[in-house]
């Protein structure tokens, strides 16, 4: 029968296709008992591929913690994690570009494998839920085939780059840095030094630093555009942040350099990853982040440390051959742009251009943004948006860190009916961008350190919001409400005007879902500072708060004055104060809907709190390149089996350099790819010091690798594909040895 | 021999949009999952109700999903088998209509004269793009066997159409009686006892 594998084998660039069969080798040895789990667990991070909420086997009922039975039962996909319990597939998008063929490609796969519905994040990805590992590879073969890839959406790695959705089309910005995040994205992508880090690395553009989009202060690395005059000449470059984030501890970024031309961009970046995974934490996962290395040692010496290895980053043309197709890096808009003629508008019009459009710098067109409730959409509404993009702006879609659609290049004129295209799809509602338009984390719905449900309480809020939107004064209807499930800040709470994250407090004999009340949080200047947690309140009390703190805000703001300001006036003592009467908890017998949480009619548990993969596993890189080996041998072995004895060879050859490799990098990490380079430094490095010696084979195992490497064979047989499959066998086992000799204890 | 697809959906809509929100299968399937009111290890609920004429709300189990299924503006219930379907198209059909069957009976009983389904007309797509393209010669090929299949669980003939022809749409067929009367417990019974169905 046809596989997908064999269908789009010629759409699926080589070196894409290679990756994921080494993953689905991967899972095959994992099956077997063959790979270690903690090591499968972070190569399946780093694929996208996350763990869901229930995937130890466990889930509370409402009445009783029940045991869930699934049939490969002791089959684990990581520690503590099921193999067939449903899981998440995170799909890079980088900047959130998107082009119409990409999105039906994305809606077919969530048609067929995640129940049809897809979501945006908070950095500008899409999500699968509920998705089956054993439909992980393909799942992202037909992704490769449209150009999209997985690779490091999760894990210890670099994740999706984002940028501004309003890039190339702002009237703000000092240039358009998508291009940029693009070349970024590629050169990260897979890069030997980027693969040690103790935990996430996410990096973000900005195209200016006044307004939100770009949100590069709470990012590890944030680049703002900036241009310069040098020797007489504008240059563009930016401005350097490192070491922000969110989180548990948020840290505003640092400046590491004010200025950096195009040129010095990547190698800089580099540096910074080389200094990241060579400083970091690598044991203790809470202090793992960048934030607290840039903390540690102070942004001068950090920003020293950076100097200093920017002069040993080994020369590649690839730092400034970018700059070359930065001028091909142009938009085409589907239509002419054209002013709006004056035709008749259709009811809900003004409402929605007042919120969802923005005139964008190029006169003729506009930006829109589609309103996407909690960030879901439907495979069906994918399709025909796919149409209604064709139709109307070609492949100018993006998505937005606020979860949301953005269709960009609209002719001004095509607004009444885009609008009434997007309306009969239900994705027209107006109020984008303001109070209705919740950010939210996944929350208790799939994430395994949910405390409290975040999109039940978003849901809640918008739908009262929406009922009231038009009676709102402008003052409220443009705060910002982001709300986080549990602590970690997936959803972005300390950045908005009023935020929520979950947790839970006890009355009588029972928990009850609380949100903690963050306030005066900024969006804009990038995410410019930090809200204030004032209090906890019961969940559904949150909506009886927020008219509280919004009808208050409203009666004694002084003219123009913003939340943040009134926040900063009125003071944490006074906001207690103000939200002490909510504080007061009702037992189980007065108000058991105060025991039962937003969406979910169970008897509120935390029961269900799991051990969630954020930090990845602490898995040394070693163990993910030999890993990688020993999978690349797993496929000699099927190709054995297919009687394709030349693919065998191949295969074998291969592992066995990538095993050299693994052991080399352990004490050269610029190595390289190049295979002679590989063999030559694994024999001075390891074989004439005798270092790989067996106490009894000596360096028989070794000379495999120089025989093969040395000559090609004459005839490949079957006898002669299962001696070389032995052979590479061996020699992996001979330099897992050795390492364990060499370098002491490894973790995983 | 037809090919089986990965994963086969049924569903029954509802004969009227009834009183009862969608909001209120939520703590229906909550308590079916105690319960456990219908087949399969049943996992969560989801909440979907929130997009346009989507999934609705959702009980996930490992093998199947069963939804309270907004989609195409019709409210029904969807269920779609996701693994372990028989090998054999015939038996596939009949797994799914099964279970699809009692898990829309076990929703009317919920809210009896509100929830009213039309079991006269199903709806079944093939979420299996690959064996399943949706395009006319696909359609040709199995009409006539969904056909014979449908009519045997019916025990009387059906006409059998395509739901849409954009051929980046999943390939799902209708399943109509053509006329006379059903007998909800023949045709469980006739399911039951079908030797295809372990
Ligand atoms: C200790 C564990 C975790 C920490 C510290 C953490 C932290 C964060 C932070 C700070 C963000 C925010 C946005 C940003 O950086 O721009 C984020 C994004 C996100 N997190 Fe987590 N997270 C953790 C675990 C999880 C888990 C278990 C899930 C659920 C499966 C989850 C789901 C998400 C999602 C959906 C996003 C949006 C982003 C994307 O596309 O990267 N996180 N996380
Ligand atoms: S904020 Fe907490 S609940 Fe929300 S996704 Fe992150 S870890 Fe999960």
């Amino acid at each position: 029968m046809t596989s997908w594998k064999e269908l789009l084998k010629d759409e699926i660039p080589a070196e894409m296709g290679n990756l994921i069969d080494i993953y689905e080798a991967q899972m095959e040895l994992r099956k077997q008992g063959k790979l270690d789990e903690k090591v499968f667990a972070e190569s399946r991070l780093r694929k996208g591929v996350y763990g869901q909420r229930y995937d130890n086997g466990q889930r509370h009922d409402g009445v009783q913690t029940r045991e869930l039975t699934f049939p490969s039962a002791d089959i684990v996909k990581g520690p503590d994690t099921l193999w067939d319990a449903p899981g998440m597939q995170r799909i890079k998008i980088p900047y959130g570009g998107l082009t119409a063929e990409q999105l039906e490609t994305l809606s077919e796969l969530a048609d067929e494998y995640s129940g049809g519905i897809l979501h945006i994040t908070t950095r500008q990805d899409i999500q699968l839920h509920y998705v089956h590992i054993d439909d992980t590879p393909d799942l992202m073969r037909r992704l490769a085939a449209v150009g999209i890839t997985t690779q490091e959406a999760c894990g210890n790695s670099v994740r999706n780059i984002t940028a501004c959705s309003l890039a190339g089309v702002c009237h703000d910005e000092v240039f358009d840095v998508s291009p940029y995040a693009d070349a970024m994205t590629q050169f990260l992508l897979g890069h030997d030094d980027v693969q040690d880090f103790g935990r996430k690395f996410k990096v973000a553009f900005s195209g200016c630093a006044g307004h939100a989009c770009g949100l590069v202060k709470m990012h590890d690395l944030g680049l703002l555009a900036q241009s310069r005059e040098i020797n007489g000449e504008t240059r563009r470059g930016f401005t350097v942040f490192v070491g922000g984030g969110l989180g548990t501890v948020p840290h505003q970024a640092k400046v590491l350099a004010d200025f950096v031309t195009e040129e010095e961009l990547l190698p800089l970046t580099q540096a910074v990853a080389r200094v990241f995974a060579r400083l970091g934490e690598k044991k203790n996962r809470n202090r793992a982040r960048l934030k607290f290395l840039v903390a540690k040692l102070g942004i001068d010496e950090f920003r020293e440390l950076v100097q200093e290895e920017l002069k040993i980053v080994p020369p590649d043309e690839r730092h400034t051959a970018y700059m070359d197709s930065l001028g091909a890096f142009v938009y085409q808009p589907a239509k002419a742009g054209m002013a709006l003629n004056g035709a008749a508008l259709p009811a809900g019009f003004a409402d929605w251009y007042r919120s969802n459009v923005y005139r964008q710098a190029q006169p003729g067109y506009s930006t829109i943004t589609l309103h996407t409730p909690l960030g879901d959409f439907t495979a069906e509404q994918g399709f025909q948006l796919a149409d209604i993009a064709r139709r109307y702006v070609g492949d100018n879609i993006r998505l937005s860190v606020e979860q949301n659609f953005v269709l960009r290049w609209v002719a001004d004129a095509d607004l009444p009916s885009i609008y009434r295209d997007l309306d009969a799809i239900g994705l027209a509602d107006s109020g984008a961008g303001t109070i209705v338009d919740i950010t939210s984390c996944p929350g208790t719905d799939t994430c395994k350190l949910g405390i409290a449900s975040s999109r039940g309480l978003t849901a809640e809020l918008r739908t009262r919001l929406i009922e009231k939107i038009n009676l709102l004064p402008d003052a409220v209807r443009d705060l910002k409400i982001k709300v986080s499930g549990c602590f970690n800040s997936c959803g972005q709470h300390h950045v908005a005007d009023i935020g929520f994250f979950g947790n839970s407090r006890r009355s009588g004999n029972h928990k009850m879902p609380h949100f903690q009340v963050v306030l005066g949080g900024q969006w804009q200047e990038n995410a410019g500072s930090y809200g204030l947690a004032v209090g906890a309140v019961p969940a559904k009390s949150v909506p009886d708060v927020l008219e509280a703190l919004t009808e208050r805000y409203v009666a004694e703001r002084a003219a123009d004055e913003n939340f943040q300001t009134w926040v900063k006036e009125l003071g944490r003592k006074e906001i207690k104060v103000m939200l002490q009467p909510f504080t007061k908890l009702p037992s189980f017998e007065e108000n058991p809907a105060f025991f039962s949480d937003w969406g979910d009619s169970r008897v509120y548990t935390i029961d269900d709190i799991g051990v969630g993969e954020c930090a990845g596993e602490v898995v040394s890189l070693f163990s993910m390149e030999i890993s990688r080996a020993e999978s690349t041998h797993f496929e000699a072995l099927l190709a054995l089996d297919d009687g394709d004895f030349a693919t065998a060879d191949h295969h074998a050859y291969k592992a066995m350099v990538l095993a050299a490799r693994a052991l080399v990098r352990t004490k050269y990490l610029d190595v390289g790819d190049d295979y002679n380079v590989i063999v030559q430094e694994f024999r001075s490095r390891f074989y004439d010091t005798e270092l790989i010696y067996d106490r009894f084979a000596k360096g028989k195992f070794a000379r495999y690798l120089f025989k093969r490497h040395e000559a090609a064979p004459a005839r490949v047989n079957e006898d002669y594909a299962h001696q070389i499959i032995d052979e590479t066998q061996l020699f992996i086992e001979n330099v897992h040895s050795a390492e364990q000799r060499i370098n002491g204890v490894i973790v995983g | 021999m037809t090919k089986v697809p990965k994963r086969l959906g049924v569903k029954f809509n509802l004969k009227q949009t009834p009183q009862l929100q969608p909001a209120d299968i939520l703590p229906i399937f909550q308590r079916w999952i105690q319960e456990h009111t219908v087949p399969g290890m049943l996992i969560d609920v989801i909440d979907y109700k929130h997009v346009l004429e989507g999934p609705g709300v959702v009980l996930v189990a490992d093998e199947a999903d069963y939804a309270y299924d907004l989609g195409e503006g019709h409210p029904g219930l969807h269920y779609v088998r996701k693994r372990d379907l028989p090998d054999s198209l015939p038996a596939a059909i009949r797994l799914c209509f099964q279970h699809a069957l009692q898990a829309a009976r076990a929703l009317e009983a919920e809210a009896p004269g509100d929830l009213v389904f039309d079991f006269a007309s199903a709806k079944f797509s093939f979420l299996d793009r690959m064996r399943y393209r949706n395009r006319p010669s696909i359609f040709a090929a199995v009409q006539a066997e969904v056909a014979d299949i449908v009519a045997g669980i019916y025990g009387a003939p059906v006409e059998v159409t395509r739901v849409n022809d954009d051929p980046r749409r999943l390939f799902a067929l209708r399943a109509r009686l053509r006329d006379g009367q059903i007998n909800l417990d023949e045709i469980a019974g006739r399911l039951s006892c079908s030797p295809e169905i372990a």
